[in-house]
């Protein structure tokens, strides 16, 4: 949920996550945008399960995701990366 | 940003790893001398106490409190600096020495980089202590240093209905200020019954008077959550999280249930150590868990040119980093030759003055929150507890039953082996061979200390 009162923020911009567009203000990152469209999966164990991430200041990795660029995918952590527009984010397996 | 081949000559005099208190004062202290390099993975200086929101935001009101007030002043000064570079949104992935030089290897936004100095201060800060309870894997648990983060910088709540648990008293500030930025709070939980809490407190007498300030700041937001009407509970160790495939509810024990679509957990802090034990530098055993790196009273580290500075040596707070900081910036410049012996003497009383001061407050805290090995129970034995590599509680007892040695245990299982780099699961896995503050660590800091794709590392 984001905070509005005593907030201004920049022109809102569109990219995708696993297909869907999602909403992000300059400057938020990947995952706080992710989170303020409630969507808490980052990636996926083992066993399939959705997983959340954890620390949200680069230490834990659980927030791992791929950002396509062009025929490059890399697992960067969304709680580091700032959303661009236009961005491709999958969330999912492992390597 | 050039990189160093070898012999020629280093690209700064210092290199400072982390803008938080400490890499700040370190730079402020050197007065405009030397060129120096500061090193962030976060896009804005600021540190963990002070995330600085992104610049395309504006925010009103930005963390006013008085405590806040000398560090803002501070961070300041420091964005004015014109003999620093800040190398921001970079990730230090390791560093070596060689023939009086070190050379760092960042990961960023344009792929691998290397930046050289003849000397390096490492002031990493510290991160939230994991401790593992039944159902912590569920998307929208995280940890309250990250959750207060969110608030802090990105400006969000992580969730309308937040339930806040652990020992630290610091989930009692984050729990209030979710509620201020507009969220709801389902519970505070502690695992300590209250009694315990204040008999730690007044057994330290000369710490709880010193730093009432602080005190009082944490018993203010606890009496201010309770008047808002939010549930406080104490004595509750049974914790898990419940829900399918997010968390919906908090459990304290068999009775009590609290629905919630995010949960923080508050254990308390561990020192950053990945960079400095995979440098060589010497390390103890810090509370409540991990490595904190060894210094001299110059905060120099046990290999020539390498300091340290803040949360890396041992958690203490905000103002005992800054002043580490300072002192750890005049060594550099006693080193360097630019002041002599009396000089960084005197310069250094105020702030060892002001370490000291602090150093009571940090062991306060620490007696007050140390939530004990696994919170002095174990979680249930399908449990995560490697949360890279799926390693369930099961898992690890049955290696440890079969390993001489922690270590074996490691491969044996792959607790340890993922992209955390042990970093959530080192200090749970020392608990469990029941040695949480040993000499031995579990695992070897490998490069590097944060995940990178291969092909940007070939391509150097
Ligand atoms: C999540 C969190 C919340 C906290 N909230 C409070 C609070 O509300 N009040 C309070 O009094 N104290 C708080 N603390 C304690 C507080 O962090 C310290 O008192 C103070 O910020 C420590 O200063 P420091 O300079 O040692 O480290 P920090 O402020 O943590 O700064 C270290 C910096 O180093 C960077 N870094 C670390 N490793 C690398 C690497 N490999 N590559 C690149 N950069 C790296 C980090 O991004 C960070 O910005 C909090 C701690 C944490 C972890
Ligand atoms: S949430 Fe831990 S690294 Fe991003």
């Amino acid at each position: 949920m984001r905070k509005t009162q005593g907030v201004s923020r920049g022109e809102p911009f569109a990219f995708s996550v696993d297909g869907d567009a999602i909403q992000a203000y300059p400057g938020e990152t990947i995952a706080a945008a992710m989170l303020a469209a409630e969507a808490t999966g980052f990636r996926r164990d083992r066993s399939g399960r959705a997983r959340g991430l954890f620390c949200n200041m680069g230490v834990c990795s659980e927030c791992l995701v791929h950002v396509r660029e062009g025929d490059v995918s890399r697992r960067l952590r969304a709680c580091l990366v700032p959303a661009e527009p236009g961005m491709t984010v999958e969330t999912g397996l492992g390597e | 940003m050039s990189s160093s081949l070898s012999g020629a000559s280093p690209d700064y005099d210092l290199a400072v790893i982390g803008a938080g208190p400490a890499g700040q004062a370190a730079c402020l202290s050197l007065n405009g001398a030397l060129r120096i390099a500061v090193i962030d993975e976060q896009a804005r200086p600021g540190g963990q106490i002070l995330r600085q929101p992104p610049r395309a935001f504006s925010v009103a009101d930005w963390m006013t409190g008085r405590a806040y007030r000398g560090l803002k002043a501070r961070l300041a000064a420091f964005e004015a600096l014109s003999n620093v570079d800040f190398m921001g949104g970079r990730s230090v992935l390791g560093l070596r020495e060689a023939g009086g030089a070190w050379t760092l290897t960042l990961s960023g936004p344009s792929g691998v980089e290397e930046v050289s100095a003849r000397r390096v201060l490492i002031a990493g800060g510290c991160y939230d202590l994991a401790v593992p309870i039944p159902g912590w894997t569920l998307p929208g648990v995280m940890s309250a240093g990250g959750t207060q983060a969110f608030i802090k910088s990105q400006q969000l709540v992580p969730g309308k209905r937040l339930a806040f648990a652990g020992s630290h008293p610091l989930q009692l500030l984050v729990a209030e200020q979710a509620l201020e930025a507009g969220g709801e709070v389902a519970v505070v939980a502690f695992i300590q019954p209250f009694s315990t809490l204040v008999w730690r407190a007044i057994t330290r007498p000369w710490a709880a008077l010193t730093h009432g300030a602080v005190l009082l700041s944490a018993l203010g937001s606890a009496w201010r959550l309770f008047r808002a009407g939010v549930p406080l509970r104490f004595g509750r160790p049974a914790l898990s999280v419940e829900g399918q495939g997010r968390v919906s509810a908090l459990r304290l024990g068999q009775t009590e249930r609290f629905e919630c679509d995010a949960a923080a957990l508050c254990f308390g802090f561990m020192p950053q150590a990945d960079l400095p034990r995979a440098a060589g530098l010497q390390v103890t055993p810090a509370r409540p868990g991990g490595w904190k790196t060894n210094h001299d009273e110059w905060m120099r580290a046990s290999r020539r040119g390498a300091y340290v500075a803040g949360e890396t040596t041992g958690v203490k707070g905000a103002e005992a980093a800054s002043a580490e900081g300072a002192l750890a910036g005049l060594a550099v410049a006693l080193d360097e030759g630019l002041i002599d012996q009396d000089e960084a003497r005197r310069r250094a009383r105020p702030w060892r003055k002001a370490r000291e001061a602090a150093m009571w407050f940090s062991a306060l805290l620490e007696a007050v929150a140390d939530p004990g090995p696994f919170s002095a129970r174990l979680p249930d034995a399908d449990t995560i507890i490697c949360r890279c590599e799926d390693v369930v509680l099961a898992d690890l007892q049955a290696a440890l039953a079969r390993c001489d040695e922690v270590g074996s245990v490691k491969l044996a299982t792959r607790c340890g082996m993922g992209a955390c780099q042990g970093r959530n699961c080192e200090h749970s896995l020392l608990s469990l061979a029941g040695e949480p503050h040993s000499e031995r660590s579990a695992f070897t800091a490998r490069f590097p200390a944060r995940p990178v794709r291969i092909g940007d590392l070939a391509a150097r």
